[in-house]
């Protein structure tokens, strides 16, 4: 019984160490397959990279950009609204409460709304161009 | 410094910092790339665009993995997804047509001649592609399973048996297309 048992642990011993040489030699083989990158490529990915970093627009500019148009928007509608109010009151006072609700009156509030929002839609078109432009000027 | 400090240095905008990433694992990719794409052409270019693409998102990256994992797993999607292959697929039946192929040309083959780095390369790309990138991925990295499989995409047992397997082709195939027992006279 003893002895199966020991010749038993020799067979599984020596399975072992067959196994762990088989895994040392394929290990040593395939270090062979390794590949070696190009001389270049680490220069061509860096320069990449610098050339994408000099073309994304910093954060600052971001902040500055939605600035820009929240200010745009303010000032165009903010004038837009103060139009109108003028004509409201204008009319009111002028020619009385019953002519504000007149379709005359609701025609001519609707092409100034009309004019100004026309107006915003060119601005914001003009400055997506123009960042388009430095952009490419870079 | 180690590396979740350089990829802070590379996120406050100092790009250089990145060079050390490129520099320690671009052999290595471009063999997995390699192992994918079949030329060395095209791995150049998958390699190029995944560390573009790790560059652009290394915000998302989390450091309880390690980079080097990371960057694999995109360097296997991109690869996978540019040459279209379905690395997974059940090829058996290709993988025996070019054994048989193998062992007629082998005889043609001048032993003395060849090194075995070559002998090596020549193997992996007549067994299945998945295959041979994971004894690539497992025998020159020394990934342990876990890390293999977040960069494939299989689960450890899954991997466990296509190791076993692909171990098993490799021998086979050196044995018999180089008629040179490597396997056998160490043991």
């Amino acid at each position: 019984m003893l002895q199966r048992r020991i010749i038993h642990g020799g067979v599984v011993m020596k399975e072992k160490k067959h196994i762990q040489i088989e895994e040392n030699l394929i290990r040593e083989t395939m270090q062979a397959a390794m590949k070696k990158a190009p001389e270049n490529m680490k220069y061509r990915i860096m320069q990449q990279i610098e050339t994408e970093k000099a073309l994304t627009p910093s954060k600052g500019n971001i902040d500055k950009e939605t600035g820009n148009v929240l200010k745009e928007f303010g000032s165009i509608f903010g004038t837009m609204y103060a139009v109108l109010a003028v004509m409201i009151a204008a009319t009111y006072f002028l020619f009385g409460q019953e002519y504000l609700l007149s379709p005359q009156f609701l025609g001519a509030a609707f092409l100034i709304a009309l004019i100004f929002s026309m107006l915003w839609l060119i601005a914001r078109v003009d400055s997506h161009l123009r960042s388009k432009k430095e952009i490419r000027k870079q | 410094m180690n590396e979740n400090q350089r990829v802070q240095q590379v996120l406050s905008g100092n790009t250089s910092a990145f060079a050390y990433f490129v520099e320690t694992y671009q052999d290595m990719a471009i063999t997995i790339a390699h192992r994918i794409c079949g030329n060395m052409q095209d791995a150049e270019d998958v390699v190029q665009e995944s560390y573009l693409k790790a560059y652009r998102n290394l915000h998302s990256f989390r450091s309880e993995s390690k980079f080097s994992t990371w960057l694999y797993r995109i360097v296997y999607n991109t690869a996978v997804t540019q040459t279209k292959i379905q690395m997974w697929a059940d090829n058996r039946e290709t993988q025996m047509e070019e054994t048989s192929h193998l062992v007629e040309n082998s005889l043609q083959i001048d032993m003395e001649e060849r090194e075995r780095k070559e002998m090596v390369t020549d193997i992996l790309q007549r067994m299945p592609k998945g295959d041979a990138l994971l004894l690539t991925l497992y025998y020159l990295e020394q990934n342990p399973v876990r890390e293999i499989a977040k960069i494939t995409g299989l689960n450890d047992s899954n991997i466990k048996v296509k190791l076993f397997r692909a171990r098993k082709i490799f021998k086979e195939l050196w044995i018999k297309c180089y008629k040179e027992e490597l396997f056998m006279e160490e043991s």
